[in-house]
């Protein structure tokens, strides 16, 4: 082999430069941002110290924000983990039609959030929309159900609508795990009289862990970041009230103009997203080595 | 046939069957004994037989389906006797035969109760509201009565409005009550044939737990093809009168490529392609130093491909906006291409670094000895070799930048360079939706993806616990 020292370098060298100006510089500029003084028409000035930070905490809307999107993230998380899982098992079964169902199960991972969005804010609208259309005409509710009648309801539909489209993929994580367990291990069970649940709790879920806490740590940071959803659905109406801090990001910065707490809100963000990724590279990293 | 277990079993499963023909007999006398109570309340005085006789259809399926639910029962009981410990293959085939039209009968019934509800409900709902929406202004009660009258043809007419109103209540219940039901015939008619309670069971419960998650998950998909392909007037049809649409209106897809989506389409190939063109070009390479070749400093960037992969656009969209302001490349396809490439760069380079590694590297190592150089033998020998994976991970990096919405709201300001995803906001404006429009351009820009994505469903699966992924 005739590879020199440098050779390696050359190859990785335009991935190298791509990722190095499109992410890596963002970020610097974030962070240069959330420490200067930024006018509303955005041009930038002096130093600042923590200034912006101290800003976004006051910011009126700042609490009921962080506590949406706490609850966004726990709530679409771990239902779809729990769901993710359930459907996951029953598609490692062998049934006919296990196929199709595969098929179908993928959909909502392979169309565009906004989509999806729109589709559920029109079937759950009150005066035409679809839901109401099909039970009144199937005869299984007397009048039309006004589904959206408080910001709260909006909010818990903008989760349900997460978890919808979240769900495929926890499932095919997690079926990609369940299909690398050996089956002679489960045979091995029932020769020793473990029923359904025992062979869940002591063969299924200690070997689908790695796939579930990997499914997971994504999930989180996926789902912290989702924008579309709750844009599309609710605006943050009334008042930011329905904002997670990714949409309140985004109002603060192109709507209100108020650049500078946001730009220190995407860094908070942006340290809890790093917290989050360094648990799933420390956990990747060690199944690296371990295999 | 003294097989004590064979015995309970055939038993368990009889005693299932029983019970749930007598419930066919109690679901299907229920609509009698509300069209009784309703006709009491009635000034008329109409009686039971006089409803069934008048010829309407709600009447003449009530009284089939109470006739069904006897037949039933009675072929059941006759099926029955004196076959306790008997096996089903065992059976004379005049008892198999009882047994067989005692269960099809059942289920017959079962499936006309429903009907009865669905046909009249439906029915007089959406004439009632036709009439609402025609006659408002002069909507008096007269009016109504005598429509009711003409509907339900002459003097039966009001009796039928009011118990069908009294029926109503009962309904939500009903449908829970024949839901059971009708899986407790099902179990008892696989059962007989088996025996095999728990199997049974069990499968039961999978398929019934498959279809209801298929369902809930190709609702919306369905939602945007009927409302798609409606008139903008029945889209807002605040009467809800029909689940389909009464014109399916394929000049709405002509339409909108008028207004722009045909431009829109296009600009949303141009991103998606360019961006996984600059991502495989730059990841392919990346990849291959990545899992063939030893050099200080892999570790750290294996782990900094790791991590970036958790940076989203959308929680730095301030910093990106500022850097293609400086770039001059806000408002560019080229600066959304160039950014989507850059944030699937992770998932590129790990998937195509594990394809890579699978692959035995002896067949190039014998093609360098041979005199290639190192760029014709990843292009000649060892690209086609992993073709799978390098078609996964290219049509997922366009399915990615096909489906991106955030950044190119940010980026894109001029209407002609808007992506797809963007450009069916234009049919939503604060105060007027055009839903068919959103809907059939929403139709346009999934179905390409769904297509694509099913097609690499089977790889995306192996790859994905090592390298995470999502839309």
């Amino acid at each position: 082999m005739n590879r020199t020292k440098w050779e390696p370098y050359v190859w990785l060298l335009p991935s190298i430069l791509l990722v190095s100006i499109f992410v890596v510089f963002p970020i610097f500029i974030v962070f240069k941002l959330s420490f200067s003084e930024i006018s509303k028409s955005g041009v930038v000035g002096d130093f600042i110290g923590f200034q912006n930070y101290v800003d976004a905490v006051h910011l009126p809307a700042f609490g009921i924000v962080m506590k949406n999107t706490f609850f966004w993230v726990i709530s679409v998380v771990g239902i779809s983990t729990i769901l993710g899982f359930v459907i996951a098992l029953v598609l490692n079964q062998k049934f006919r039609g296990r196929k199709i169902a595969r098929s179908i199960l993928i959909l909502p991972w392979a169309t565009s959030l906004v989509i999806q969005a729109s589709v559920w804010n029109y079937i759950i609208k009150y005066e035409y929309g679809n839901l109401n259309n099909i039970l009144l005409n199937l005869g299984i509710i007397k009048q039309a159900i006004n589904w959206r009648s408080s910001y709260q309801i909006e909010f818990i539909w903008a989760c349900a609508v997460g978890i919808f489209v979240t769900v495929p993929f926890v499932t095919f994580c997690i079926l990609s795990g369940l299909q690398s367990i050996d089956p002679a291990l489960y045979e091995a069970a029932t020769v020793d009289g473990a029923g359904f649940w025992s062979k869940l709790k002591n063969v299924t879920v200690p070997l689908v862990k790695p796939a579930l806490t990997v499914s997971t740590v994504l999930n989180i940071i996926y789902v912290f970041n989702s924008f579309p959803i709750i844009y599309t659905m609710t605006k943050g109406a009334p008042a930011n009230k329905t904002d997670t801090m990714i949409t309140y990001l985004y109002m603060l910065s192109f709507y209100e103009r108020k650049k500078g707490p946001a730009s220190a809100l995407s860094v908070i963000g942006f340290l809890i997203l790093c917290v989050c990724a360094s648990i799933y590279m420390f956990g990747v990293m060690r199944k690296e080595e371990s295999v | 046939m003294t097989n004590p277990e064979l015995r309970k079993k055939n038993r368990s499963s009889l005693i299932i069957l029983a019970i749930g023909m007598l419930l066919t007999l109690a679901v299907a006398s229920m609509p009698l004994y509300t069209y009784t109570i309703g006709e009491s309340e009635q000034v008329n005085g109409l009686s039971l037989w006089g409803f069934i006789g008048s010829g309407t259809s709600a009447g003449m399926i009530i009284l089939l389906t109470i006739l069904l639910a006897l037949f039933s029962l009675i072929c059941g009981i006759a099926g029955l006797m004196g076959t306790w410990e008997i096996e089903y293959k065992d059976l004379s085939p005049r008892t198999k035969t009882l047994r067989g039209a005692s269960v099809a009968s059942a289920l017959i019934a079962f499936l006309l109760i429903p009907a009865i509800y669905m046909a009249n409900n439906y029915f007089f709902n959406r004439k009632r509201s036709l009439f609402l929406t025609n006659h408002l202004e002069e909507g008096s009660e007269e009016y109504l009565q005598s429509m009711d009258r003409l509907l339900f043809k002459g003097s039966a007419g009001e009796g039928i409005e009011s118990s069908l109103r009294g029926l109503d209540i009962h309904l939500s219940g009903m449908f829970f009550l024949l839901l059971f039901t009708l899986m407790l015939m099902i179990i008892a008619a696989v059962m007989i044939r088996h025996g095999e309670i728990k199997n049974t069971l069990f499968k039961m419960l999978l398929y019934f737990f498959v279809v209801v998650v298929s369902v809930v998950t190709v609702y919306p998909y369905f939602v945007m093809l009927i409302t798609g392909l409606r008139t903008n007037s029945e889209t807002l049809d605040m009467f809800f009168l029909h689940i389909l649409p009464t014109k399916w209106m394929w000049q709405n897809i002509v339409d909108i490529l008028h207004r722009g989506v045909a431009r829109f389409l296009l600009n949303s190939l141009l991103v998606a392609g360019g961006a996984t063109g600059i991502a495989m070009l730059c990841g392919i390479p990346a990849a291959y130093a990545l899992a063939r070749m030893k050099f200080v400093g892999k570790k750290p960037f294996l782990g900094f491909v790791i991590v970036s992969q958790m940076f989203s656009p959308v929680v730095l969209l301030i910093g990106i906006s500022q850097l293609m302001n400086t770039l001059n490349l806000n408002n560019s396809l080229l600066g959304l291409m160039l950014i989507n490439a850059a944030f699937n760069q992770a998932f590129a380079i790990w998937l195509l670094r594990g394809t890579f590694i699978s692959i035995s590297p002896e067949m190039e190592e014998a093609s360098l000895i041979d005199g290639c150089g190192t760029v014709s033998a990843l292009t000649k020998v060892l690209a086609p070799m992993a073709a799978p994976g390098i078609v996964t991970a290219l049509i997922f990096v366009f399915i990615n930048a096909w489906n991106e919405y955030t950044v190119s709201t940010v980026l894109i300001s001029s209407a002609e360079l808007r992506p797809i995803t963007v450009g069916i906001t234009t049919f939503s404006s604060f105060n007027m939706i055009e839903w068919q429009y959103l809907f059939s351009a929403s139709l346009l820009a999934t179905i390409p993806v769904v297509i694509l994505f099913m097609s690499i469903e089977k790889h995306l699966t192996a790859g994905l616990t090592s390298g995470g992924v999502k839309g």
